[in-house]
């Protein structure tokens, strides 16, 4: 029955000229309310868990790679991006290219990601949350960096609790999937031209941990929503270059120790990641192709 | 009239009552925020309130070549018996903030494995069951 008034709904909007049908099919999808089966709490749960992109750029930035705006999506690409859909995923995508930008300190790029997100937001009407003004004024002055990373961060955590509560975790996900992907994207990059750098190649690795809770996302909403569904077809074969892979983890007790007040923990466990030139080559290959569709 | 002036102030009491006893875990966790020791960036904040369970249980994924650190905030009363407790993903316990009897505030974890984390929240001795934490990182 739905399939019935989804392609009526496309027969009659082509006939009047308005949006092309994909992005049609794309803004019905995301923007309908039916939940999956699963708790609100165990999707919060998993959400809570995806970490931050930023924590990826501050590892390029601490390992002495160079700024290149070429490995980011353009903010000029924002009007593109007419459903819900691509909205939040872009959103996402946006956030991790602002983070980027911000800790490289390229103030008059980090500008650009930042109206772009203001589109992107106000797009998904979770505007209110994404204070321009204060960004903007701390992105002028490098030293309010720590202050600018702080309150970029709260935004983008206020715009998540937000969602949630208004049953729209799925626009969550696509934010936080899009957020991943193109910090992975970067990575993938800044190896790719440094293919001696082991760290980064680890880090590619053990990026398998999040796309497994990334997928579980997704297929939360697989029957609900045909553009998640989708996407998560794309990260499966994503999936099948990371299940090369092999992460070893030893488990030993940690020690600690006190200080100023602190308890400084000594990790004596220890893990190493196997990852082959061929198998970055994979993954690169895989998530610029995803990428690219959530883009263009 | 003593009836009516009996009902009102009878209202207003346990409706002052019933302010002073909610818990704001949300202002405890915002006060955590400033509390990340210097250098840390801020990523998480979490509210730690008892509610149907004896503890109070996040994640987050942590990477391996990061520091970490998870403070606490209960108000005057420091910790009010809080103790975070840090697990990993097959639910070995890497940390806990309570040790000898004693309650620390904060604990600095460098992860040598990136994996799921098991952030857990329970209460000794606690007064209030109600606290804020924050989660920061640095490389």
């Amino acid at each position: 029955m739905r399939i019935v008034f989804i392609g009526l709904l496309l027969v009659l909007l082509s006939a009047c000229g308005g949006k092309p049908a994909k992005d049609v099919l794309e803004e019905v999808d995301s923007v309908q309310t039916e939940g999956p089966s699963i708790s609100k709490e165990v999707i919060a749960g998993i959400l809570q868990a995806i970490p931050s992109p930023l924590e990826i750029s501050m590892l390029l930035k601490e390992s002495g790679k160079k700024y290149n705006a070429g490995y980011l999506n353009s903010a000029d690409n924002r009007s593109k991006y007419n459903s819900n859909y691509k909205k939040a995923l872009n959103l996402g995508i946006y956030g991790t290219d602002l983070g980027y930008t911000n800790i490289y300190e390229q103030n008059q790029d980090g500008v650009k990601y930042m109206e772009a997100i203001k589109d992107m937001a106000d797009g998904l009407n979770i505007g209110q949350f994404f204070d321009i003004e204060t960004v903007g004024r701390l992105a002028t002055n490098s030293k309010n960096l720590d202050s600018l990373l702080l309150i970029t961060t709260q935004n983008f955590n206020s715009i998540n609790n937000y969602l949630q509560t208004q049953n729209r975790a799925n626009l969550s996900v696509l934010l936080l999937t899009g957020g991943w992907l193109e910090a992975l994207h970067i990575t993938c990059e800044v190896s790719n031209s440094n293919p001696g750098n082991k760290e980064l190649q680890e880090t590619i690795g053990e990026q398998k941990v999040i796309l497994e809770n990334i997928m579980l996302l997704l297929s939360f909403y697989k029957e609900s929503d045909q553009n998640m569904a989708s996407l998560l077809k794309d990260m499966e074969e994503l999936k099948k270059a990371f299940d090369k892979v092999i992460i070893t983890y030893t488990y030993k007790e940690s020690t600690f120790e006190i200080v100023d007040g602190v308890m400084v923990i000594k990790d004596n466990s220890s893990s190493t990641i196997q990852i082959s030139p061929e198998d970055i080559n994979n993954i690169k290959t895989i998530a610029d192709n995803i990428r690219i569709k959530i883009i263009s | 009239m003593k009836k009516l002036i009996f009902i009102v102030l009878s209202v207003f009491v346990f409706s002052t009552l019933e302010v002073i006893g909610q818990c704001n875990s949300e202002a405890f966790s915002t006060q955590c925020i400033p509390k990340l020791a210097t250098g840390f960036n801020f990523l998480k904040s979490y509210k730690i309130e008892k509610v149907a369970k004896e503890f109070v249980e996040y994640s987050y994924v942590f990477t391996k070549g990061t520091q970490y650190m998870i403070n606490i905030c209960a108000g005057d009363a420091a910790t009010d018996g809080i103790v975070v407790s840090l697990y990993d993903s097959n639910r070995n316990k890497v940390a806990s903030s309570k040790i000898n009897g004693q309650f620390i505030q904060a604990i600095a974890y460098p992860c040598n494995t990136t994996g799921i984390y098991y952030i857990q929240y329970t209460f000794d001795g606690s007064t209030g069951y109600c606290g804020g934490s924050a989660l920061g990182f640095k490389r």
